[in-house]
């Protein structure tokens, strides 16, 4: 037996059914509303998705906006991390409660003001993240992450001392975590790409391109890694049957992954060629440290698929 | 007017200059679960495009993400009860399209990184299920969970 009944009607429908039946049937029933008077939750707008702050500052802003219909609650937090590299390539963040002091950690000495602030419907509000490093401070980049975290209004749970049935509240809370650089006197950067592999797919659709990148100089190199599959003696964007690319930042040295689809392309021999620049769309061009663009390429034969 | 200005003055150029970039995570429905009968556990599969729950990602394009639920093991009532609430393998998705039916499933128990589409868009997904007793008390259970979006393109 079974009883459909929506977040509003559940308690007035098991009243109604408490009435009908006697106490000692309805619980013998055992039958349980479980509704959804989940509040819809809310998360926030947060640009830019990378904080840049000059030491001759000190300072720096994410601006916050809710776009949604119900008040949200956000609190703001830093800790420290950059990205890494897994074994098989995926690009994860590593984070740090209690980075040791070989670590370039701003996490303890960068705060946000406001940490904590309630954004209306529509309502947008600048957060000022300041340094306060130490005065003995090298000069060099310094890394932090920003952590962001949106809480929706309190859930309307009403169920229910009528003992009539149970209702859930899923509370859902978003956080969004954004690269803080903190930069003092004079920055260098850029990459060495080295140890180019591949592999297919298991069904022989896409190849898997990974690559080892060591970050050069005294700051993260942010730039895009390329990748593109070319007929062989022939090169340029004419020449190419396949190409992929990933948007990453070298903090030390990374491994990434990238994959490109091949199902197209009939067997045989091709060149591979990867590359390395600094041309991103998410970061203003003043705010990238120039770098030279690297570069290596592969011979890759694609075998007959069976 | 004054005031204005001064707040103008008072953010820096080059929060100006990347006013265009933007992250953005959106909760666009909630994790529902129908009625159960007591006993029988109820199941809401990521593809249950009345029940699952969605969150919208909007970014740069092509920046890679990486996804972390926070997911609770019970649900409390206000008197103290308690309901199992269990998520397995591949009980979350997401999709570039935005379409339920075009999902690449993960486990929401695990750390997955992922990449936002070429117009930096992904939407992603999350089943679960609840377990109620034979004997659950009635009430209002609770439980929260958390979807932590950590850009790892920067």
């Amino acid at each position: 037996m079974k009883f459909v009944a929506t977040p509003s009607r559940s308690v007035a429908f098991f009243r109604a059914l408490a009435r009908r039946l006697s106490p000692a049937l309805f619980g013998a029933l055992s039958l349980l509303a479980v509704s959804a008077a989940a509040a819809r939750a809310q998360g926030v707008l947060v640009a830019p998705p990378g904080v840049f702050i000059d030491h001759r500052a000190r300072s720096g802003s994410v601006e916050l906006y809710n776009p949604g219909t119900q008040t949200v609650e956000v609190s703001i937090s830093t800790i420290f991390g950059y990205p890494v590299t897994d074994s098989t390539g995926q690009v994860t963040l590593f984070t740090s409660d209690h980075p040791d002091s070989t670590q370039p950690s701003a996490a303890g000495w960068l705060q946000a003001y406001p940490r904590r602030l309630t954004l209306r419907p529509r309502e947008r509000q600048t957060v000022r993240i300041l340094g306060r490093p130490p005065q003995t401070l090298a000069d060099g980049e310094y890394w932090s992450r920003l952590v962001i975290t949106a809480k929706g209004a309190t859930l309307p749970v009403t169920a229910s001392a009528d003992s009539a049935g149970i209702s859930i509240g899923l509370s859902m809370e978003v956080r969004t975590v954004v690269a803080v650089l903190y930069r003092k006197g004079r920055l260098n950067t850029g990459v060495a790409l080295s140890d180019v592999h591949t592999a297919l797919s298991r069904g022989g659709d896409s190849l898997y391109v990974r690559t080892r990148l060591e970050r050069q100089g005294n700051a993260a190199f942010i730039g895009v890694l390329h990748v593109a599959l070319e007929r062989p003696g022939e090169s340029g964007v004419g020449a190419r049957l396949a190409q992929g690319s990933l948007p990453l930042a070298v903090y030390y040295d990374l491994s990434p992954r990238v994959a490109i689809p091949v199902v197209q392309v009939a067997p045989g021999a091709y060149t591979l060629r990867v590359w390395v620049d600094t041309d991103r769309e998410d970061v203003a061009r003043e705010l990238i440290l120039p770098s030279k663009m690297v570069r290596d390429s592969a011979t890759v034969v694609i075998p007959p698929r069976p | 007017m004054l005031l204005a200005t001064l707040a103008t003055l008072m953010v820096p150029a080059h929060a100006h200059a990347q006013g265009g970039r933007k992250l953005d995570i959106q909760p666009q429905h909630d994790l529902l679960f129908g009625t159960v009968i007591a006993g029988v556990p109820a199941r809401t599969p990521p593809v249950d495009g009345a029940r699952a729950g969605q969150f919208a990602l909007t970014g740069p394009n092509r920046s890679t993400v990486e996804l972390v639920f926070s997911l609770p093991a019970t649900m409390v009532s206000a008197s103290g009860a308690t309901m199992p609430l269990t998520f397995g393998a591949s009980d979350a998705g997401v999709s570039a399209t935005g379409a339920i039916t075009d999902q690449v499933s993960f486990d929401p128990r695990l750390p997955y990184t992922t990449s936002l589409s070429k117009t930096g868009r992904l939407t992603v997904f999350l089943g679960g299920m609840v377990t109620p007793s034979a004997s659950q008390r009635a009430g209002g259970y609770t439980a929260t969970v958390t979807l932590t979006v950590a850009v790892t393109s920067l």
